[in-house]
């Protein structure tokens, strides 16, 4: 192990994509053609995804979409999914996650680790057991790092950059975590119209990152009253940190030293 | 008829002292707590209405915080001796009609009155009140609390019924991270994040 720990089998690579940085990570002991090949094939899903569905560029399918030149029933199957995704969460977050937020469509909120998480099926799919992937804080793992130990995952603190206040281990997770000190107050609380106040940061912990992210955004949105809301949210762990500097966690988070 | 007489002046004259002794103080009561901006002229008011426009803005997003029992106390109290003295003072104004104009003419039509800042477990409290004579006009907020009794009372309610673990947040440097979780970085932010310095390191 000693002699092998300088030379990990695998590949990490990083490109900025949707706007942020993205980081892969396959642990997978894979000739580096194959491996390259893999991690390609990722970072084109996700560029394709950002085409599709970015709000920025007038001819993309969800501005086409969302001008009415598209019917629903001619949009892709991605398309179609992902409103039905965020009918759903709207639903499910009490109208909390509002794709229809800031006047027009923006499935943003929905759409980056739903990404995330169809990259990181296709990797499994392909044999990768053992990847990490990381996009702007969005985090999905499966496997084992190329220690041969679970993933490591820690939670950024809401106040230190260079610090992490939680750190999570596992080997099949999707990690979203939504806050107000990246960007300042831009989570808007649908209802008052007014930037979301009351919880600094949420991180949302399951199986699918999609679902996580939204509803990680959803909980920041609702203020202090989405910490009793995460309590009941069923098949997610979540950990809270409120404007007052307390952390409130699942006590089923997989939390480790 | 003199013994008549005598009764009548005396209750004239009490009334009269009632309605001098109680519109003067009726003020200072209420002012003397805020020396600098209590009894001015409708000019004036308008003036110092102008910085309540900012704060009007966190006034009108949570509409429901003044009704809380607990923040509004302290604008209640503020405002209510003048309200309890409204009455009197009133009925006084009427019975002699002569009396009125030499002590209400020189006032401005409608005054405003700022109050105390009042300090609770939840912050700072202020209120103004604009009076038409002696009645209460209109009332405003020009400071409330950031954390009002609401969502204290909400929070403390999750807390009892919240099933998770509670503490303060802490810092760690944690070593051998694999990745980090946090909310959307920017292309800058992430030069200076930990999951840069953890891909760099690789």
């Amino acid at each position: 192990m000693s002699a092998a720990s300088s030379i990990r089998p695998g590949l990490r690579r990083v490109e900025h994509v949707m706007g942020t940085p993205v980081s892969l990570d396959i642990a997978d002991d894979r000739p580096a053609t194959e491996l390259a090949t893999l991690a390609d094939e990722v970072f084109a899903w996700l560029r394709e995804v950002d085409a599709r569905f970015s709000t920025y560029q007038p001819d993309s399918e969800v501005c086409r979409f969302d001008r009415g030149e598209l019917l629903l029933s001619e949009a892709s199957a991605d398309l179609r999914r992902v409103m039905e995704r965020c009918a759903d969460l709207w639903d499910a977050t009490d109208g909390f996650f509002d794709a229809y937020a800031t006047g027009g469509l923006d499935p943003s909120g929905y759409v980056k680790g739903w990404a995330v998480q169809v990259a990181s099926d296709r990797l499994r799919a392909a044999g990768a057991d053992n990847h990490c992937l990381n996009a702007g804080g969005d985090v999905r793992v499966r496997g084992h790092s190329s220690t041969g130990l679970p993933w490591r995952i820690g939670v950024r603190h809401p106040w230190n950059p260079s610090a992490v206040c939680l750190v999570l281990s596992g080997t099949d997770l999707a990690v979203a975590t939504s806050g107000v000190y990246e960007r300042g107050h831009h989570v808007r609380d649908p209802r008052r119209g007014t930037p979301a106040r009351g919880l600094r940061s949420v991180t949302v912990v399951g199986h699918d990152l999609g679902l996580a992210d939204a509803y990680a955004t959803a909980a920041v949105a609702m203020g202090v009253a989405g910490i009793g809301w995460l309590d009941r949210l069923p098949g997610y762990q979540h950990a809270v940190v409120t404007d007052d500097a307390r952390c409130l966690h699942s006590t089923n988070l997989p939390l480790t030293d | 008829m003199r013994r008549a007489l005598f009764a009548i002046s005396g209750l004239a004259a009490s009334t009269t002292a009632l309605v001098v002794l109680k519109a003067a103080p009726d003020t200072s009561t209420v002012a003397q707590q805020v020396p600098a901006p209590a009894t001015s002229g409708a000019g004036e008011s308008t003036t110092a209405a102008e910085p309540t426009a900012e704060p009007a803005e966190a006034t009108a997003t949570a509409s429901p915080r003044p009704r809380t029992s607990r923040s509004a106390e302290p604008g209640r109290k503020t405002a209510s001796p003048s309200a309890g003295r409204a009455g009197p003072s009133s009925d006084a104004t009427k019975k002699p009609p002569a009396a009125r104009p030499s002590t209400a003419a020189p006032q401005p039509a409608v005054r405003r009155v700022v109050g105390p800042v009042v300090s609770n477990e939840f912050g700072n409290v202020q209120v103004a009140i604009s009076l038409d004579g002696a009645r209460i006009v209109d009332a405003e907020a020009l400071e409330l609390p950031e954390r009002t009794a609401q969502s204290d009372q909400r929070s403390s309610q999750v807390d009892d019924r919240y099933s998770g673990t509670a503490g303060l947040v802490v810092q760690r440097q944690s070593a051998d991270l694999d990745t980090v979780s946090g909310a959307t970085a920017t292309s800058e932010s992430y030069q200076r994040s930990l999951q840069a310095a953890i891909d760099r390191a690789r």
